[in-house]
């Protein structure tokens, strides 16, 4: 009895052993400064308590990223799943065993395309005088086009390198979880009335709901890492209008002011809302 | 009107042929199942009936129209699955409406139905669950009821007992027959268990190699079987073969084989002289010889395989296993010296080269 206890405890420890020097230490210092005045220009603090958070709530700096990442979040994920049912199922339902094959190689390359690379190809490609991809409205209209400088497109347009990014990666894998399922209930559904969309609709997405389930969440966990991405393609501009919560954090932090405890606050308040959303979608998910 | 035409109906994968001219009327409100071992193509016509196959060529059609280009929802059939092919994640009740209500049934409609269905199959009890809660008979029983309730021209049965234990199976099947006498619909089973198909057939289609072997109620193809394959394939156990070579005699023929010489009038069948011919006798009609008269196969039993009420002896006649079905009780022991008789009328003759049956 003694044996089964340890076992388990014996694999355990060197891996939360790991996890506790390279993911706790920080976490727990950073939540020990967010309650402090810490500059990185200068070597003391003090501790002020709950003063950076509050002041938090008056930065409308701080409002406007918590809603940038919330529509980035919200746009990502839900553009995401869309695109890869929907080129999931069209691959499934049109190309042959070999075209599938071939699309998926394809669709696989993005992905493995490291996000700061991708995101300079973009970049340029969206660039309003030498862009692959403005150069058409700049050659019918003889205007410029530089979408990621207009606050209305700009989160828009880095979205749609992260839907590039994971919406084809992951409609492989509904191509995949598709081929996976027992061909009966469809056809069972086909003589039920079932017209082709009914089929999907009604009979294939739902016998995938847990897997498209887990896609999501992975989805939502990688959004919340795309400063990489945005970094690159704009820095948060034009003006604040794609600053998210990680990236404001991080230029209260390192760039502007280096208030590294009012930046810390920030990542505090962060981990606690994304722990909590987090757990509790998982638990209305899992019903 | 629902019967069933399918004229010349061809079916190949690329260059491989698996149907070639296939052609049979089904009549309405008849039971009709294709029998036949595994790979002889029998579940992909049936799936080119509910249009879950190509048709390669030829026509079928459905109560008159011909529906080789009808989706399979246009086409009024129903279709039983051998895993059943529930719907998981609908509750029975969904899995049963679901066609209903794709079809735009009105609500009270579908519920009235699925009460009227749930009850002819005692499934009452448990509408509210879901497929996985449900034993695999019962799971049966709700994929006929889905099929069921669309009251469609044509029910298709694709080896539905098969998955089922041996009690079960027995079960449903008088389910089945019962549904069939009440419903009336025109149905066609697909298995390879003869047993099904002799006990549930209007008429059997025998099939082998995507080609039809002989069609015929249950009674015709036991006792008239067409080619030796037939033949071997029907009955339980299975019938006796022994080459032989046909002599004229004075009064009738002489049956020359490895064991014995025997005699027989030969009436109704086409024979000539030195013919080679394969003789078969089914087991049950090998009976105990205690005299010398007529035709005698003798040898030493070897195995006796008791069924019950019979046994089943297996004894060594010219080189090959012969068995003989007699009465349990008093029946020899191995190695006792055993004699059975047959009655000529009892007599299967094929010819050895083409397999067809000499009887004419």
């Amino acid at each position: 009895m003694k044996t089964k206890t340890l076992l388990p405890a014996a694999f355990l420890s060197p891996a939360l052993i790991i996890l506790a020097v390279l993911a706790l230490v920080p976490t727990v210092y950073a939540i020990v400064i967010s309650f402090e005045d810490r500059e990185l220009s200068r070597p003391d603090g003090r501790f002020v308590g709950l003063d950076n958070y509050v002041s938090l709530f008056s930065d409308r700096r701080f409002l406007n990223a918590i809603q940038v990442s919330l529509t980035w979040e919200v746009l990502t994920v839900a553009a995401t799943l869309v695109i890869a049912i929907g080129l999931g199922i069209l691959m499934f339902e049109c190309a042959s065993p070999k075209a599938r094959n071939v699309l998926s190689l394809l669709f696989l390359m993005p992905v493995i395309l490291p996000r700061v690379s991708a995101a300079f190809v973009w970049k340029f490609a969206f660039h309003p005088l030498y862009g692959i991809i403005t150069y058409p409205y700049k050659a019918i209209t003889g205007q410029p086009l530089d979408l990621l400088s207009n606050p209305v497109t700009a989160l828009g347009t880095v979205a749609l390198v992260d839907v590039w990014q994971w919406g084809l990666f992951f409609s492989v894998i509904v191509l995949k979880l598709l081929e996976t399922l027992p061909p009966q209930p469809f056809e069972a559904a086909r003589l039920d009335h079932a017209r082709p969309w009914e089929v999907y609709a009604y009979v294939a997405l739902p016998m995938l709901k847990a897997p498209l389930i887990s896609l999501a969440f992975v989805k939502m966990i990688e959004s919340l890492r795309a400063f990489d991405l945005i970094y690159v393609m704009t820095r948060g501009g034009p003006g604040i209008s794609t600053e998210t919560l990680d990236m404001y954090a991080f230029s209260q932090g390192f760039i502007e002011s280096g208030r590294i405890s009012y930046a810390s606050s920030m990542a505090v308040l962060m981990m606690i809302a994304t722990s909590v959303a987090f757990t509790f979608i998982w638990k209305r998910a899992k019903v | 009107m629902s019967n069933i035409v399918c004229s010349h109906v061809d079916k190949s994968y690329g260059s491989i042929n698996v149907i070639s001219d296939f052609n049979l009327d089904v009549a309405d409100r008849e039971f009709i199942v294709f029998l036949g071992p595994s790979g002889c193509g029998k579940s992909t016509l049936l799936r080119m009936i509910a249009g879950l196959e190509e048709i390669s060529g030829g026509t079928v059609s459905i109560g008159g129209t011909a529906v080789n280009d009808l989706e399979p929802r246009d086409r009024g059939v129903a279709m039983v699955f051998q895993n059943y092919a529930l719907y998981p994640h609908m509750t029975i009740y969904d899995n049963i409406a679901f066609g209903l209500k794709r079809m735009k049934v009105p609500k009270e409609q579908i519920d009235a139905r699925i009460k009227a269905v749930s009850a002819t199959l005692g499934l009452e009890p448990y509408l509210a669950r879901k497929p996985t809660e449900l034993s695999g008979g019962q799971q049966q029983r709700v994929a006929i009821a889905r099929a069921m309730i669309k009251t469609p021209k044509v029910f298709l049965f694709d080896e539905p007992l098969s998955n089922l234990d041996a009690k079960l199976r027995h079960h449903m099947r008088v389910e089945i027959a019962r549904l069939h006498q009440k419903l009336q619909t025109t149905t066609i089973y697909v298995t390879h268990d003869q047993l099904e198909a002799m006990t549930l057939a209007d008429r059997i289609v025998l099939m082998k190699g995507g080609a039809i072997e002989q069609v015929g109620s249950p009674a015709e193809i036991y006792e008239k079987p067409r080619t030796l394959f037939v033949a071997g394939f029907i009955g339980t156990p299975n019938m006796n073969f022994i080459d032989a070579t046909v002599n004229r005699a004075e009064d009738g023929w002489l049956l020359r084989t490895d064991g014995a010489d025997l005699r027989i009038r030969g009436h109704g069948f086409a024979l000539t002289h030195g013919k080679e011919v394969v003789l078969g006798i089914r087991p049950p009609d090998l009976v105990p010889a205690d005299g010398g008269e007529g035709n005698v196969l003798t040898g030493v039993a070897d195995l006796i395989e008791f069924h019950g009420n019979d046994a089943l002896v297996t004894f060594k006649f010219g080189g090959k296993e012969i068995g003989a079905l007699v009465k349990a009780s008093g029946c020899p022991a191995a190695g006792d010296r055993v004699a059975f008789r047959f009655d000529e009328t009892r007599l299967h003759i094929f010819d050895k080269g083409d397999g067809l049956t000499l009887r004419c």
